[in-house]
């Protein structure tokens, strides 16, 4: 009995001599990124892309981890403040490539911020899957290592066109933020408008941090245009959303950019969006899955997400992790295999072409009732539209 | 109510949140020469507590003014006490204590808005009030903004009658011109000062709970509301409670009909451009003697 006991124990303790090792090079999978926590870009950085990523590992690791060519192996993620400065943001992630040598990165947040960073990604041989880089002026670049899940504007403004032609829309006014997003964006709409034979009576750009847009919403209004498009940012898209209600400016369609999607859009302006258009791309409708998805991130934030880039940035992570799967670590495999297949993933199947995402339409979204509604196309629809858009309540 | 008329009152509404917002600084850097370049962020926390008060407690936003005045009013004299005494008491001169305040006020900067940010989170936040219209011969404007608008009017007519008519006022007019000489006939700087600096506090504080009603909040939004501030008050004459709502109000005007004439993109142009023209021509400001 106890001679029995005795060769148990050391056989247990040889036992776990041996597998040790095999633990110990077990390390876990380290993926840096630097996102803004603090400053002005920290609203859309916490609202569309760090909770997901908090969110991804924290999941992943409770099931074993990220499947590395099978094997599965803990996330550890890297993540640094940038405080909301594209110089930050590029010192950051030179770091995280040259002295921390992390196994992956995560995009930063914003067309600026990874504009900024992108060459370091194909100097270092680092694919980027951004969630918040939008515009041709990026894919321009040609940086092979780079891949935008966002759609093109073009691609909106297309869906947008086709949406307004459908419902007989023939007059539409625009305003459009002064940087490089609503530059993109209006002219790509300018030129979809133009091919559907929507008449553009007025277009007027303002800046960033405006307090003040009715002398501009009042000269419109007496323009009388079916539709009104504002390619806008947060701050402003409360602003025009506020001040047309205020002079009672009610147009048939009344789009406003980024921040429609946001729930403290709905929570801030109150039932008097319904018929509100914006960007958007899922909700808790479109699937089994964006509903699972929604539900995981209202109970580990207790906050929602967005109905826009939120999901992108999920499927930017799905992407990410259906590679590692199959390539493991090696970033230029991994580069290549992104570049080469399609993936399923909440917003539906994706590829690549040239670093674009092909496959996820235009879409537009429309808030009915608590819920940011996909009204076009019609085959991601989870409502019909409200045309012409009730009075503001 | 005519085009003109509308778009000129559209105008003077907007001055008067500008005004709203220069006014807290305008006792701290125009009677005090305490540069507080925090004074946003402090703005920034009247908005958030009018908000968390009317969120989560369910309390009247306009009736929790007063709470937020008090709060900030004590704050600033904590804050006083703490980061600006050391400062008033030590500096040669008032160029001095313009200087040295300066960095104490980036320094309050960062600690507030970081605290701001620990405490609530880089969230945006708002909620609706007073977003109703409301119609003024023929024209309709949005109730929470003509509630600013007349806050800052009222508070700015206020300070101008207690700066000029009370013997309170003698005295911070007195503190400003010469410390020494106020000392000299009995003026009791060292609580005068303080309670100057707590006022504009808690101005500031008041004019963050009337913005919550209007705009949508964060922790950074402090920042460009300090630099209106500067714009404003430098452009009416520091010091001046008149020259304060003067040059808000001119700022609104020239922002409205330059977006009407011209394209909203300007309106920095436009709005620095009567800065500057404001300053070759008077170079103390609209106001000042």
């Amino acid at each position: 009995m106890h001679w029995n006991t005795g060769i148990k124990v050391i056989a247990a303790a040889l036992c776990a001599a041996l597998l040790a090792p095999a633990f110990a090079q077990d390390a876990p999978v380290r993926i840096g990124y630097a996102i803004a926590r603090t400053g002005p870009w920290a609203v859309g950085a916490q609202m569309t892309q760090e909770p997901n990523y908090i969110m991804w590992a924290d999941q992943l690791n409770a099931t074993g981890g990220l499947s590395v060519k099978g094997k599965k192996r803990k996330i550890e993620l890297v993540g640094f403040d940038d405080r909301s400065d594209a110089e930050t943001v590029v010192r950051t992630y030179e770091k995280l490539m040259t002295s921390d040598k992390v196994d992956l990165i995560l995009p930063p947040w914003s067309t600026g911020a990874t504009f900024a960073m992108m060459p370091l990604a194909q100097k270092h041989g680092y694919p980027l899957l951004a969630p918040t880089a939008t515009g041709r002026k990026l894919l321009g670049m040609k940086n092979p290592y780079f891949f935008s899940l966002l759609q093109q504007p073009d691609r909106m403004m297309d869906a947008l066109a086709e949406f307004l032609k459908a419902r007989s829309v023939s007059t539409a006014a625009m305003i459009y933020v002064d940087d490089l997003f609503g530059l993109e964006q209006s002219a790509a709409l300018v030129v979809s408008f133009k091919e559907k034979g929507i008449k553009i009576v007025e277009s007027k750009s303002y800046p960033l941090g405006i307090k003040d847009l009715r002398p501009v919403l009042t000269d419109i209004k007496a323009k009388n245009p079916d539709a009104f498009i504002a390619l806008s940012y947060p701050p402003d898209t409360f602003l025009v959303t506020a001040q047309a209600r205020e002079i009672a400016f009610n147009p048939k369609a009344f789009y406003v950019a980024v921040g429609a999607a946001f729930p403290i859009y709905r929570d801030k302006m109150g039932p008097t969006i319904e018929g509100v258009m914006g960007l958007g791309t899922w909700n808790p409708k479109t699937s089994a899955a964006t509903k699972a998805y929604f539900d995981a991130h209202v109970a580990k934030h207790k906050k929602e997400p967005d109905r826009w880039a939120s999901a992108h940035a999920w499927a930017g992570l799905e992407i990410m992790q259906q590679a590692v799967e199959k390539v493991g670590l090696d970033r230029k495999a991994l580069r290549d295999y992104i570049a080469g297949n399609e993936f399923t993933t909440i917003i539906g199947k994706i590829r690549f072409k040239n670093g674009e995402n092909i496959s996820t339409p235009g879409v537009v979204s429309q808030w009915q009732g608590r819920e940011f509604e996909v009204v076009w196309p019609p085959d991601r629809a989870t409502s019909s539209a409200l045309h012409p858009k009730p009075n503001w309540k | 109510m005519g085009f003109w008329l509308e778009l000129a009152a559209t105008g003077l509404i907007t001055g008067g949140i500008y005004a709203l917002v220069a006014m807290g600084l305008n006792l701290q850097y125009g009677l005090m020469r305490i540069m507080n370049i925090s004074h946003g962020e402090f703005l920034m926390l009247g908005a958030y507590l009018t908000w968390l008060a009317h969120t989560v407690f369910d309390i009247n936003p306009v009736a929790f003014l007063p709470v937020v005045a008090i709060v900030l009013f004590f704050g600033g004299l904590a804050v006083y006490r703490l980061c600006f005494r050391r400062i008033a008491r030590t500096s040669p001169s008032v160029d001095v204590i313009e200087a040295r305040s300066l960095l104490v006020g980036f320094g309050l900067m960062y600690l507030v808005q970081n605290a701001a940010l620990l405490a609530w989170g880089a969230d945006m936040r708002g909620y609706s009030y007073l977003a109703d219209a409301v119609e003024i011969g023929g024209a309709r404007f949005a109730a929470n903004r003509l509630l600013a608008f007349g806050f800052a009017i009222a508070a700015s007519l206020a300070l101008l009658a207690l700066l000029r008519w009370t013997i309170f006022g003698k005295a911070v007019r007195a503190m400003m011109q010469s410390p020494t000489g106020a000392q000299l006939v009995g003026i009791d700087t060292a609580v005068l000062h303080p309670v100057v600096f707590g006022a504009g506090l808690a101005l500031a504080g008041m004019a963050g709970g009337l913005l919550s009603m209007v705009y949508e909040i964060t922790p950074s939004m402090g920042e460009p509301y300090t630099v209106t501030a500067l714009i404003v008050i430098t452009l009416g004459g520091l010091g001046s409670a008149a020259g304060c709502l003067a040059g808000g109000l001119l700022l609104g005007l020239v922002e409205a009909f330059g977006m009407h004439f011209t394209n909203p993109s300007l309106k920095t142009l436009l709005s620095y451009g009567v800065f500057i023209g404001v300053l070759l021509a008077r170079p103390k400001g609209l106001f000042a003697r």
